[in-house]
């Protein structure tokens, strides 16, 4: 029943002279019980969007509609929201079982409501016996549980998560966004989760929104946030990808010495050439097919990252099965099977060979 | 062996790196200082007596109405001044870690402008401003035409004016650093679960700097009670603090142990709140850090 719509929502700091748009014309859309991310670089205004929807930051404009109710004029204690932060988050002066009954002592629950609520919450996260512990005997990740807790036990429309992992070491990392995971499946609750790691978003999102400078790239599944990015931005973003420079003339985008098939519908115009590294096979013919020395080799398991110098188009990331046989130093032909042409602001054409 | 004398070392450099100053500190405070304190327990040297031990120099501080007004009077100033510096310096001091206006710089170096000037030039500086004739009066006289202006100067509120601007600078720069300490995300995330500004203010910002607010309380008060250049010069005649008593005590009166005993009965008094900043400084953070 929850949903969450962002509405032209605009946020800009700084003087009248010298502006700084930190969120511009943003417009998202998070359905009942989804898990949206947002992801974007460092600075690209996903705080700030999180911070107006909890009602941390005033808008300059637009609107934040929960179940299509504006709340831009509620305070952030009124709002149906709750916000889990990157750190700093829970008081130290109280106990673990007091920073999570704060909430809903301000309520005026019964006490043994209080206790039961705050007892099933800890056990939600997995530190059913650390009640009575203070904050700074906790490890940082079990602190983060008990903020995810705290949050939960009041029961929000929407949880808001600003990079909530982004302190903990990369396991605890990954362990503690998978229980997150199952705890939001679980409970069905809406949640926007902010992030600055692409591998967390492709890994727990049912869409991602792609933030660049204070504006939406694009909102999409992880999927087709890798297979079909919207914007180069996004292209170069997410996942390795080869940015080449080509030329579109007739039915024939030229990239180095080759010509490969383009749409009909591109015009004859200097074009961007995206190749994601797995999108490569090795051939023998120099049929439309560049050719380059490899550099270097890394096994990654089930497949081998290859670095490829080729005169035509400089350094190349590639991703190559392991049966093929290559070594350091060795000229290697290759041609892509499938690749994006941007042109202008445009979204790409995909080309499939 | 090796790991036991490189300890030893170590232990030996830090002592003898804290040697001077805690030889100076005996040597000039706590010897004289506890000569001074058994010397108003002792009777006086007569010829063919023993000295034995007795309270009646306190006794007889007691029974002196003057003396005993001037302690409470010291008191009673430095509970008033305390009191008024906390009610001036908390609402500043929250509108300078809170505030992100430009005004806020301006108000921060007003705020400390007193730490730069000295105690005696903040004297003269208020009895030109606040004295009879001064320039408050001539103002009220000349612009309004109002002559009813009461000047605070030799009377209890101008010791307790003074006092306080004397003191803003030093509360501020503690109480804000103190609040600097809480963090934002702290106070957002009360707001947050549902805590207006003053549960905010009450049960996660005051608990949270508990510390730094005991210590501006203690050094305060002990700063105030044992002031000594602004009572004088301000002050009135009657009652005097104890600061301003001691002295006269012993340059004008020439009773050297009265004076004495004046001043290990303010020390006791000073060392009761000293005691309660030991216990907050040195106090473990314990079950919070
Ligand atoms: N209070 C503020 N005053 C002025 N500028 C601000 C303020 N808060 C944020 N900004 C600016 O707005 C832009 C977006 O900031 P924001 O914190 O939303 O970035 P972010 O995407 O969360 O980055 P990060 O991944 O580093 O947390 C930045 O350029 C930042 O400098
Ligand atoms: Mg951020």
């Amino acid at each position: 029943m929850p949903t969450l719509d962002l509405i032209n929502l605009r946020k800009q700091f700084g003087s009248v002279t010298n502006p700084v748009v930190a969120v511009n014309d943003l417009n998202i859309n998070v359905a009942d019980g989804e898990f949206l991310c947002i992801l974007g670089p460092s600075g690209c205004g996903k705080s700030t969007a999180l911070r107006m929807v909890a009602g941390f930051e005033e808008p300059s404009g637009g609107d934040v509609q929960i179940d299509q109710q504006s709340i831009i004029n509620m305070p952030p204690n009124k709002r149906p929201t709750a916000m889990v932060f990157q750190k700093y988050t829970l008081w130290p002066h109280m106990k673990v079982y007091d920073n999570i009954a704060f909430g809903l002592k301000l309520r005026h629950l019964p006490k043994n409501q209080i206790d039961q609520e705050v007892q099933a919450s800890l056990e939600l996260v997995g530190l059913g016996r650390y009640g009575d512990r203070y904050p700074a005997q906790l490890s940082g990740g079990e602190q983060q549980r008990v903020a995810i807790a705290r949050a939960l036990v009041l029961k929000p429309k929407i949880l808001l998560l600003d990079e909530p992992f982004s302190n903990l070491d990369a396991l605890l990392r990954v362990r503690l966004r998978e229980e997150l995971r199952q705890i939001q499946r679980n409970l069905k609750i809406t949640a926007v989760f902010v992030t600055h790691d692409q591998e967390e978003a492709l890994s727990l999102a049912d869409r991602i929104a792609v933030m660049s400078k204070g504006e939406l790239q694009q909102l999409d599944k992880p999927a087709t946030i890798y297979a079909r990015p919207k914007t180069l931005f996004v292209a170069d973003f997410i996942g390795a990808m080869n940015m080449l420079d080509g030329e579109v003339n007739g039915g024939v985008v030229k990239v180095g010495n080759q010509r490969l098939p383009s749409p009909a519908e591109c015009v004859a115009a200097p074009a961007k050439i995206a190749i994601r590294p797995e999108d490569v096979i090795v051939t023998q013919t120099g049929e439309g097919a560049w050719h380059g020395r490899i550099t270097q080799v890394s096994d990654l398991g089930h497949y081998r990252k290859v670095f490829v110098q080729s005169p035509d188009l400089g350094m190349l990331k590639l991703y190559l099965p392991k049966s093929i046989e290559i070594n350091d130093g060795e000229m290697i032909t290759f041609k892509p099977t499938r690749f994006l042409i941007f042109q202008g602001p445009l979204p790409p054409f995909e080309v499939k060979l | 062996m090796a790991t036991r004398s490189r300890y030893l070392n170590t232990l030996f450099a830090g002592y003898a790196l804290i040697a001077p100053p805690l030889i100076i500190l005996v040597l000039l405070i706590f010897y004289p200082a506890g000569q001074a304190i058994v010397r108003t327990v002792m009777t006086d040297q007569e010829v063919g007596i023993a000295a034995g031990l007795t309270l009646d120099r306190y006794f007889n501080f007691f029974a002196d109405p003057i003396a005993r007004s001037n302690l409470w009077f010291t008191i009673w100033v430095t509970v008033v001044t305390t009191a008024l510096l906390f009610l001036v310096c908390f609402p500043l001091s929250l509108y300078l870690r809170f505030s992100s206006s430009r005004i806020a710089g301006i108000v921060q170096v007003l705020a400390l402008f007193p730490l730069f000037v000295p105690g005696v030039i903040l004297a003269f500086a208020l009895i030109r401003y606040l004295g009879p004739r001064g320039t408050v009066d001539t103002f009220l006289r000349i612009v309004f035409n109002y002559t009813g202006f009461v000047t605070p100067y030799l009377k209890p509120s101008g010791i307790i004016f003074a006092l306080v601007w004397d003191h803003i600078p030093f509360t501020v720069l503690v109480l804000t650093a103190g609040l600097r300490q809480v963090e934002d995300s702290v106070i957002e995330a009360a707001r947050d679960v549902g805590a207006s500004g003053l549960r905010v203010f009450f049960q996660i910002v005051l608990p949270l700097i508990q510390r730094p607010l005991l210590i501006v309380f203690c050094l305060n008060m002990i700063g105030i009670f044992g002031s000594f250049t602004i009572p004088y010069l301000l002050g009135p005649a009657a009652p005097q603090m104890m600061g301003v008593y001691m002295q006269q005590t012993f340059t004008d009166y020439l009773d050297r142990s009265g004076a004495e005993t004046q001043a290990v009965l303010s020390f006791l008094i000073c060392s009761v709140i000293g005691a309660l900043y030991v216990r907050t400084v040195t106090r473990r953070r314990g079950e919070r850090a």
